[in-house]
């Protein structure tokens, strides 16, 4: 088949979870179909500035179409109209406006699907609250396969998706949890799978004296991702140095790249951006990997730390990881400090039963989360989506 | 070998983080009522539920005390004019000039408002959840 992978950035050198969802989906599918992948010259996911240059290239496999950002983000004029459709104030024109602020605005990347929508079998299209889905779908709707990665935030809920969500041919969702926030707006025989995402066993012991070189020493609890309030990392970095404060020897290391200031105090460890050799070596020799982040589509990072047979704490109000850490009997949660406080106190006063949440976490990737596995369901959507 | 439960760990965590709160808030002086443990925990129940579990966007409350939302913090600052001609150029000057150089007064007063914003929720939410077990209440009592 020849397939296209629509996404709002995309690079080996980007965080993002719907960005990364997208890269390793493109290269596995890649194997077997003609992929391309549509996108834009933006790598920053704030202002969405141009940075790669437009035009054709090839990333291993795949060929890769960039188009320029017609405007970067005018913040001030985003958070005013987010207030507005957030809260339910919002007219139907301004709802649509807020998926121009929101960006990246490429008028040339729509033109492109609107000329050559119809060369490709099937269009991908990853998240549904940027500018290339809510204005892209419409263009190709019989050919469009949507991953909305939606969270439980405010944005699900405007008035103005539900045109939105009833056009694609197909839907590939994270997690049962995302799928039973965005199905009631879908029509009933639109074609769907639940696929999460595919991880590689770890192939060899990873080199952990990659660690020592960089200062950080047992025991140690990792956060891995983007430091970012919406992440909830305000709460576990405040939350942390109280808990350190308490009188454990513990340090918090967090591995991404960062928007927030993170305190200045032995306790906490920010590393920035890792290579993939510093990644495999933390999650080794993490005790805990904590994810306090609020509203989350699918947590990859869990699926890694369970790959490593890392126990998680995640936060208990969201419903994704909440619910995979139930599933997979792989850790713990919290609603609140106290709560923060105890899970913690829990999976590090108890080795023998932090190691068997860890393994139970490792079985639950092998059950559910194997490469062949998941391209299995994700190729009998494609083939039942044509089928139509 | 066995499966350990997430679910039966967390039964155990928060029964243990529920007793410390209730010991906690008696010996600062807190409602008396509490010495009775299942007292405490319904009470909890109650409130955690409206923290937790209320969508704070669809609540009874907030639609029933005025459709024009007069009532309602306002986070958004919306700049408009009733001058046809001058009304531009004042829209200019305070788009231009005079919102630029506010611009920290006002986001540090937004996220003020948005604080308050969502205790008026929780509380809305709390109230809710009270009258819904006020009315199961006393539907039980009249059977």
């Amino acid at each position: 088949m020849k397939l296209a992978c629509v996404i709002h950035r995309f690079g080996a050198d980007i965080a993002g979870g719907s960005e990364s969802h997208c890269r390793v989906i493109a290269e596995h599918l890649a194997a077997n179909h003609d992929v391309t992948i549509i996108t834009t010259c933006a790598k920053d996911h704030v202002t969405w500035k141009n940075h790669y240059p437009g035009g054709e290239s090839q990333i291993g496999r795949l060929r890769v179409l960039r188009f320029p950002v017609a405007r970067p983000r005018d913040l001030h004029r985003f958070m005013d109209i987010s207030d507005l459709v957030f809260a339910d104030r919002a007219s139907p024109a301004e709802q649509e406006q807020w998926f121009r602020e929101n960006g990246p605005d490429a008028p040339e990347l729509l033109d492109h699907l609107r000329r050559h929508g119809a060369d490709y079998d099937r269009l991908l299209f990853w998240s549904y609250r940027y500018y290339h889905s809510y204005f892209g779908v419409p263009l190709v709707a019989q050919r469009a396969v949507l991953v909305p990665t939606a969270e439980a935030d405010p944005l699900i809920r405007v008035d103005a998706l539900d045109q939105l969500f009833a056009l694609p041919a197909g839907y590939v969702y994270l997690t049962p949890e995302e799928a039973e926030l965005v199905k009631g707006r879908v029509p009933s025989r639109t074609p769907s799978a639940i696929i999460g995402c595919g991880l590689d066993p770890v192939a060899r012991p990873p080199d952990v004296s990659r660690l020592a070189d960089l200062g950080i020493e047992d025991p140690f609890v990792l956060y891995l991702g983007r430091i970012d309030p919406n992440k909830g990392c305000d709460f576990l970095m405040r939350n942390f140095l109280r808990y350190a404060g308490l009188g454990r020897r513990i340090q918090l290391v967090m591995a991404g790249p960062s928007s927030m200031e993170v305190p200045n105090h032995a306790s906490i460890r920010a590393l920035g951006f890792v290579d993939d050799g510093v990644r495999e070596a933390l999650l080794a020799r993490a005790r805990v990997l904590v994810m306090p982040s609020p509203f989350e589509s699918l947590s990859m990072v869990l699926l890694e730390a369970w790959n490593h047979g890392v126990p998680v704490l995640v936060n208990a109000r969201c419903r994704v990881t909440r619910g995979q850490t139930e599933r997979a009997d792989g850790g713990l949660y919290f609603r609140n400090v106290a709560e923060f406080e105890a899970a913690l106190d829990y999976l590090l006063d108890h080795d023998d039963t932090r190691r068997r949440l860890g393994a139970q976490g490792l079985a639950y990737v092998d059950r559910e989360y194997r490469w062949p596995t998941v391209m299995a369901k994700l190729e009998a959507l494609l083939n039942q989506v044509g089928s139509r | 070998m066995t499966t350990i439960g997430t679910r039966a760990l967390m039964d155990d965590i928060e029964r243990d983080v529920r007793n410390r709160l209730r010991r906690h808030i008696l010996k600062r002086g807190g409602a008396a009522e509490y010495e009775d443990e299942a007292l405490f925990e319904r009470v909890r129940a109650v409130l955690g539920r409206a923290v937790d579990e209320r969508n704070a966007d669809a609540l009874l409350l907030p639609e029933l005390l005025d459709s024009d939302v007069e009532w309602e913090l306002q986070t958004h600052l919306r700049l408009t004019t009733h001058r046809p001609v001058l009304g531009r150029v004042i829209l200019l000057v305070k788009r231009r000039l005079l919102l630029p150089m506010t611009r920290w007064l006002f986001e540090y007063s937004q996220e003020n408002f948005r604080r308050q914003q969502r205790i008026n929720a929780v509380l809305f939410a709390c109230i809710e959840d009270l009258a819904i077990e006020n009315a199961r209440l006393r539907r039980e009592s009249k059977r």
